[in-house]
């Protein structure tokens, strides 16, 4: 099952008034959240429940290394680490990431980008696969 | 309205100017540093640049940077990835235009391919009985560098503005570029 109904942002790290932060969880890769300078960026989503996470998908731009944090606490702090990705450059289209999370447990995934291939990045679209 | 935020390494030789030139975008030119005090580590000054004809701005992270050999090295570590590069020579100081060259290729190795946008300011235009450097071989050595080439006398307070605004700038079109194409991707 996909899906990313009822997970949003609940922080990013900068905030294009234009391009913010909601348009990751929106299910529509021509919306996005853009980054506005320096490293590293990071942005935290909550699900509406605690959840068994086997895949994140991500549709992103510019992003060379990626953390993914999780936590099962109904507060968006303590995280511990579940995996780091170094993504491939892409030129004029998106990065099309499928990141398995091995059914790991989550109510927060923290997604920290330590790294990019520009100054700015951009984060298209998240869903999740239970 | 959006505010964009850069890491700026100011850069140079000891004694060229750059701690004054700092406080100076700090206060708005109210207070010259009259007596010289060595940075011997990097100074963090917060300076927010607002972009014309836009209610967008950028705030630039300027890291003050010592520039004395011996303690350049220790400082490099806190350099970390920049976006901007503002680098500073005395007017009055042949040799501190020659190291311009050194602390370009210093400062690549920090840049990881990324486009580093930078400024050439020619410091202490006040002295002008002591020039050394001409205006015009420091302006066709910024241009093969990709740089913009500016004078500024900080102790009489002259253009000390325009690096920064130039800077500024620079950052600003590497965002509206990358946001253009960011509108057009295709689906992968």
């Amino acid at each position: 099952m996909i899906d990313s109904s009822g997970a949003h942002v609940v922080l990013a790290s900068s905030s294009d008034e234009n391009h913010p932060p909601e348009n990751i969880t929106d299910g529509n890769n021509k919306t996005f959240w853009m980054s506005t300078g320096m490293f590293p960026q990071e942005f935290i989503i909550r699900f509406p429940e605690t959840t068994n996470i086997s895949t994140v998908t991500m549709d992103s731009y510019n992003i060379k290394h990626l953390k993914i944090e999780r936590n099962t606490s109904p507060n968006a702090a303590n995280f511990e680490p579940v995996t780091q990705e170094e993504i491939e450059q892409t030129e004029g289209h998106l990065q099309l990431n499928s990141i398995s999370l091995k059914g790991c447990r989550a109510t927060h995934l923290r997604f920290i980008v330590t790294e990019g291939y520009d100054h700015f990045v951009s984060v298209h679209r998240i869903s999740v696969k239970t | 309205m959006v505010k964009l935020r850069a890491k700026c390494l100011l850069l140079g030789d000891a004694a060229v100017g750059k701690s004054s030139l700092s406080h100076i975008f700090y206060n708005d030119g109210s207070l010259f540093q009259k007596n010289y005090s060595l940075t011997t580590g990097v100074e963090l000054v917060m300076k927010c640049i607002n972009i014309p004809e836009t209610n967008d701005s950028v705030e630039l992270y300027i890291l003050d940077t010592a520039g004395k050999e011996t303690l350049a090295e220790g400082c490099e570590k806190m350099w970390g990835e920049p976006s901007l590069l503002c680098l500073v020579f005395d007017l009055t100081s042949e040799q501190s235009f020659a190291n311009c060259t050194c602390w370009m290729e210093r400062v690549q190795a920090h840049c990881k391919g990324l486009r580093v946008p930078g400024v050439l300011v020619g410091n202490k235009s006040d002295l002008s009985a002591r020039r050394e450097v001409q205006a015009s071989v420091a302006e066709e050595w910024a241009q093969s560098k990709g740089l913009e080439y500016h004078e500024t006398s900080a102790k009489e307070m002259v253009n000390c503005d325009a690096p920064l605004l130039s800077l500024a700038q620079s950052f600003y079109s590497l965002y509206q570029e990358q946001r253009e194409i960011m509108q057009n991707l295709g689906p992968g």
